[in-house]
């Protein structure tokens, strides 16, 4: 994971408290996380919207599989 | 669609709620949910308190409270009402509408015009646009404007993504022609074709109830619903708030020729805290000049939840003093609606529960 990987994936945590978690990094299955549920969508939704200036659907984000698909969305 | 309009004051302003409360913590520990993810959800979205019409009352019942309890308290016959307009998308029936029927129970005079309005939560905003409208250029003098729901009768008590959100309440408000009052400046929009974001899919003409649309049937989260319950993709209509209600703001606040430092309020349709925080910060208001406490008290109240809001929140100083407020309802439809106005002195009636506790 480059640095600045490592540091959108901190910020997405800081926001998204389903993705927060010991030993949880971007290749953690999201399926998995106990806390990976509709309030989590909406603050991924949030998150993205104002961190990266993106509105993302929520299918979208129910798409991704892993953390790393989801910061993939971020526009480059 | 834009729309100005002049010389027209809302006089008086009065909600009736639900008389029994619901905790969300409780509620969901009846239902066997872990607490640690209750209070999680509680903390982050902001469900706590919402109160819910005891069996048998209906949103004519609570507007009805509170239209008596307003015209009570401005001292004002009910002769002297040229229309009623009821905006509901729980009505006693589907014939006649509710506005008909509260017309009979406040024995209004048969030249008072009554009609309805089935919108939901932007429907106070479009209600109010349209008592304006009748007082501006429809020969009226003074519009009730009533405004409620009843959103707890239709969801499902095992559906979670909806269940825990709403509140009942029914409102009153008293618009009146007047010669010196600052300009109404309103933003109207829908899209239709979001409509099933937010739906009860059966008991309508399209698909009506019958014992097939009463299975229940668990979604991909679990929720359990049937189809005569109300249904929302919450992510949907989030993104839809995000992405609308904002400019929304920003043009009523461009037309009344004022920025968010200059205007005293934001009173948006309280959904839920956590989108109240949101969309307010996004509008470019202080959080101190967005009141989000209602919702954690009141619930979800539909198109009562701004003039509910408005009373909980400001009620005592608009009986003293004007205030510039912008008011955004958003929601089923979609549809959304801002307005911006100069409020008050008004009349207020105490917010209370019906039947009072």
């Amino acid at each position: 994971m480059s640095k600045s990987e490592t540091e959108l994936w901190a910020a997405l945590q800081a926001d998204v408290d389903g993705l927060t978690g010991p030993g949880i990094t971007p290749e953690t299955p999201l399926e998995t996380l106990p806390q990976w549920d509709s309030l989590a969508i909406l603050l991924v939704i949030t998150h993205f919207e104002y961190v990266h200036g993106r509105v993302l659907s929520g299918n979208k984000i129910r798409a991704c599989k892993i953390g790393r698909e989801l910061l993939q969305l971020i526009p480059r | 669609m834009f729309s100005s309009l002049s010389n027209i004051r809302i006089a008086g302003v009065a909600v009736s709620t639900g008389s029994v409360t619901r905790d969300f913590i409780a509620d969901g520990l009846a239902l066997d949910l872990a607490r640690t993810q209750l209070e999680r959800i509680s903390q982050t979205v902001g469900l706590k308190e919402r109160k819910v019409t005891a069996p048998g009352i209906t949103a004519l019942d609570l507007c009805e409270d509170a239209a008596r309890r307003l015209l009570d308290e401005m001292g004002i016959d009910a002769s002297a009402i040229d229309a009623v307009i009821f905006v509901t998308q729980t009505p006693d029936h589907s014939q006649p509408n509710n506005s008909s029927l509260l017309h009979g129970r406040l024995g209004l005079c048969k030249s008072t015009a009554a009609f309805d309005l089935a919108m939901g939560c932007s429907g106070w905003v479009y209600g109010l646009h349209q008592a304006a409208l009748l007082c501006a250029h429809g020969g009226a003098a003074r519009v009730l404007l009533c405004a409620g729901d009843t959103l707890s009768r239709l969801t499902n008590p095992l559906d979670r993504a909806t269940d825990p959100l709403f509140g009942d309440a029914g409102s009153a408000a008293l618009i009146e022609k007047t010669g010196h009052a600052p300009a109404m400046h309103f933003n109207l929009e829908a899209d239709g074709s979001g409509a099933k974001s937010i739906c009860v899919p059966a008991g309508g003409a399209r698909l009506p109830a019958t014992p097939l649309t009463k299975q229940e049937i668990k979604d991909a989260e679990g929720n359990i619903h049937h189809a005569e319950n109300l249904q929302m993709n919450g992510s949907d209509v989030f993104n839809f708030t995000l992405r609308e209600v904002p400019g929304s703001v920003a043009s009523v606040l461009k037309m009344a020729g004022w920025t968010p430092m200059q205007a005293d309020a934001l009173i948006l349709h309280q959904a839920n805290r956590f989108m109240v925080s949101t969309i307010g910060k996004k509008c470019g208001f202080a959080p101190e000049k967005t009141p989000m406490d209602s919702v954690e008290k009141f619930g979800n109240q539909s198109s009562a939840s701004i003039p509910c809001t408005l009373i909980h929140a400001l009620g005592a100083p608009l009986q003293e003093k004007t205030l510039k407020v912008v008011a955004c309802g958003y929601g089923v439809g979609l549809s959304w609606g801002s307005v911006a106005l100069e409020l008050g002195p008004l009349v207020v009636a105490p917010l209370q529960s019906f039947p009072k506790l």
